[in-house]
């Protein structure tokens, strides 16, 4: 029981964290070691500074 | 087209006919006591036992019909996202979060304040129409323009019908897109005057907004780079504390300070229009933009399991007299095609298919997976939509009236509004309409149109039934105006942003430097016109004599179904084109419903000789008025009547060019659909031709028994190990989330 909640409430924040985009970091960290190895990694705020500046040109289309 | 490769569900056992038999008996027992009940008291929960059961089995049938037949998804074939993965704009993201993304994205104010409206004709035209509508056309739209723009690496609405249609539909579908771009924000905007006109609490709250956002941008920026939860829960913290602060505020020396007239509204939301748009998303729309979406799915949640607990009853009729006599104060104009222009979100609502063609199909992992998150989000939002027209329901109809009547119809005291409201047949006294302001603590309810005060009671109502009893009846109504100005602004940000854009890139067509996003005169000219454009109409809508929602709300509809009329039509386009006419009705259909229900709006609005419909009509009433010197109600002035000829002659033409775009676009298309079907032109399809996937993931929610087999030989390391995705992984996390849907 104890096990399956807490099953439950990792799957929540997950879900909150991956809508929210908290976790956008984490899969830039894998993609680029996953397809460029060899270039280095942004750090974690020169990275988020990068992807709100793109928001900037492409912002997110918002319906009624 | 290649042949589908969806996993299969199983056969068909006893116990899965029973319960699907179940499902329909119970949907049939619902609609039944919602249609047939006539006198006596309906309990809300048939609405949405109703509403569950017909979605169910919608998607679990006809969308899984047009999934695998119709459009043919295969999953063998890579999706933009896994092709062109370059984890900025395509990237594969999980089918749940994307459901998410994508819910967050279509839905907003539209679906609550249109069933609002669309209550005056009773409970049971809206209903259906959201429920049948959302199911055969809205629903279907969603999906299949996502299915179609995936398959054409992302591209957008406008760009599609060009490729597939050809330049002059292209250039009508633009002109569409952004026409109704302007309309939706300046109605939205009117939506959001009319809640916090002379309201110090909301407009305290709302106003509070803003350093909220700034403080959450700057701790994101500064403090604490991508800690986005953390941020959005100190944001709804400070969110709750200004709401409540509201209600201090409003008793206090400095309530007059917030106080403020239409008019000032309107100059303060355009000056904070321009603003949005010029400043570094990261200040101000992205942080605002956390914290709606999530208020937006917490409020929306919260009603569903207030509405469950409190059961309450339905206190509007079925069908009201305003059904047939088309004379009903809160818009005018009969069932036929009014209710389908003024539920337009939650039903059919064209301005998804920007959506489903812009972001969205960039990100699916799989190609199956369009049911679940353009079929599914779409029910979704009709279910709110079922929402709203229920806490509009369960409101004393007398009340009902006077808040959403123009005060053209009921004056501005309790007296003159009882007064009006017993002439429409129905009873309420100034006594009963005092204290129902008082018991939210605003200084009136009447005429306060526009959809958003109306939920706003009829949430507090459920809410407090539910959390907190009477005493937090005041507060639950200042949350639900909150909740609702906080969307609607989130969207007018966005929506002027992004018409900025389109107007930068159309004109950079002309004169290159406009259209580059770093040169600021250029951004702060686009961004002036399409603050000024809204701006213009909102201040028409709230100075108007004779209401600003029962003119404008209309023409926002007709725009709406406009939008979708060109959205279908690219649809059967692509069907046609592609050999596949024998399903072309799966979007036909509706198209065919849409187009007639939009050109008779039209013509209603265009040619109608009754005054309170046609605008041209209208115009001639108080041109003459004007003419011989007259004042006529409910103008005060000379000076109104002339606003009104001004007024009717601008939406007049208007309507006449939105029927013009729908016919240009409709036209054209005809045209390519004869030189198809007749051989004289070959078919030419701009689709990306397949690639072999390498990626894995479950087309459903929850991924079934075959599923699980799948991922468990994929994954041979234990779940939790790590999330990353590689190779032929399935997407991260864990499967059993509940959360969404």
């Amino acid at each position: 029981m104890t096990a399956r909640l807490r099953r439950a409430a990792a799957g929540t924040l997950w879900y909150v964290r991956e809508v929210m985009g908290e976790n956008a970091y984490d899969h830039y960290l894998a993609h680029q070691r996953r397809n460029h190895p060899e270039e280095p990694v942004l750090s974690r705020r020169e990275f988020e500074c990068r992807r709100m500046d793109q928001l900037q040109i492409r912002p997110g289309q918002r319906c009624c | 087209m290649t042949t589908t490769a969806t996993p299969s569900t199983g056969r068909w056992t006893p116990g899965r006919i029973a319960i699907w038999t179940a499902v329909a008996l119970l949907g049939a027992i619902a609609w039944g006591i919602l249609a047939l009940a006539r006198g006596e008291s309906v309990n809300a929960v048939w609405m949405i036992v109703a509403a569950l059961c017909s979605y169910a089995i919608a998607y679990r049938f006809y969308a899984r019909f047009i999934a695998t037949k119709v459009l043919g998804v295969d999953d063998s074939r890579a999706t933009p996202a896994e092709r062109l993965d370059n984890d900025q704009d395509f990237q594969p993201t999980d089918r749940r979060v994307l459901f998410g993304h994508h819910f967050a994205a279509i839905a907003g104010a539209g679906p609550l304040v249109g069933p609002v409206l669309a209550a005056q004709m009773g409970y049971l035209p809206g209903t259906m129409w959201i429920i049948f509508g959302v199911i055969f056309a809205g629903a279907v739209q969603d999906m299949v323009i996502l299915f179609f723009s995936m398959r054409r690496d992302g591209k957008s609405l406008g760009q599609m019908a060009r490729d597939e249609i050809g330049p002059l539909g292209g250039a009508a579908a633009l002109v569409a897109v952004f026409a109704i771009m302007i309309i939706l924000l300046a109605v939205l905007a009117l939506v959001v005057v009319n809640a916090l006109a002379d309201s110090p609490w909301g407009t305290f709250s709302l106003a509070m907004t803003i350093p909220i956002a700034l403080f959450m941008g700057f701790y994101l920026r500064v403090l604490r780079p991508g800690r986005v939860v953390e941020t959005t829960v100190i944001g709804v913290g400070l969110l709750l504390a200004a709401i409540v602060l509201g209600g201090v505020v409003d008793h206090s020396s400095l309530a007059p300070a917030f106080t403020l007239s239409p008019k000032t509204l309107v100059v303060c939301l355009v000056v904070y229009g321009f603003a949005a748009s010029v400043l570094p998303v990261w200040m101000l729309l992205a942080p605002r933009d956390y914290l709606s979406t999530f208020m937006k799915v917490g409020t929306i949640s919260l009603l569903a399991v207030g509405i469950l607990f409190t059961m309450p009853v339905l206190q509007n009729e079925a069908v009201t007299k305003f059904a047939s006599s088309g004379k009903g104060p809160v818009f005018a104009g009969p069932l036929f095609p009014f209710v389908f222009i003024i539920i337009a979100c939650g039903a059919l609502s064209g301005f998804h298919a920007l959506i489903a063609s812009g972001t969205t199909p960039k990100l699916i992992e799989k190609e199956s997976q369009v049911r679940m998150v353009g079929y599914g989000a779409m029910l979704t939002e009709s279910f709110v939509a079922v929402m709203a027209m229920i806490a509009a329901s369960i409101l004393d109809q007398g009340l009902y009236f006077a808040m959403n009547s123009p005060p053209g119809v009921v004056g501005a005291t309790v007296q003159s509004a009882s007064q009006a409201v017993t002439n429409l047949g129905f009873t309420i006294t100034p006594d009963q309409l005092q204290s129902a302001a008082q018991q939210v603590q605003e200084q009136t309810l009447i005429a306060r149109t526009g959809g958003a005060p109306t939920l706003a009671v009829g949430m507090s109502t459920i809410f407090s039934g539910a959390f907190g009893g009477d005493a937090l009846k005041a507060f639950w109504y200042h949350f639900a105006i909150m909740f609702e100005a906080l969307f609607i602004l989130t969207t007018v940000d966005a929506g002027t942003r992004v018409g900025r854009f389109m107007l930068q890139d159309t004109l950079g067509n002309i004169w290159k430097p406009i259209g580059r996003p770093s040169w600021r005169p250029g951004v702060y000219a686009t961004s002036a016109v399409v603050v000024g454009a809204w701006g213009y109409f909102l201040w028409v809508g709230v100075t108007d004599p004779l209401g600003g929602i029962n003119q404008l709300f209309p023409l926002f509809g007709i725009a709406n179904q406009l939008l979708a009329a060109v959205a279908l039509t690219v649809a059967t386009t692509i069907l046609i084109k592609s050999g596949r006419l024998r399903w072309a009705w799966v979007t036909a259909v509706p198209l065919a419903c849409d187009v007639a229900v939009t050109l008779s709006a039209s013509w209603y609005k265009i040619f109608s000789s009754d005054p309170l419909i046609g605008f041209f009509a209208q115009r001639d009433k108080y041109q003459q008025a004007l003419d011989a010197g007259k004042v006529i109600p409910p103008a005060k002035s000379l000076d109104d009547v002339s606003q009104i000829v001004t007024n009717s002659t601008v939406d007049g033409v208007l309507s006449i060019l939105f029927a013009g775009l729908i016919i240009v676009v409709i036209v054209d298309a005809a045209r390519v659909w004869w030189e198809t079907l007749s051989g004289r032109r070959e078919p030419v399809l701009s689709e990306v031709p397949a690639e072999e996937s390498h990626l894995w993931a479950p087309s459903g929610l929850f991924p079934t028994a075959e599923d699980r087999t799948r991922q468990a030989e994929l994954r041979p390391e234990p779940v939790g190990a790590g999330r990353e995705r590689s190779g032929g992984l399935g997407s991260g996390g864990p499967d059993r989330s509940g959360g969404d849907g």
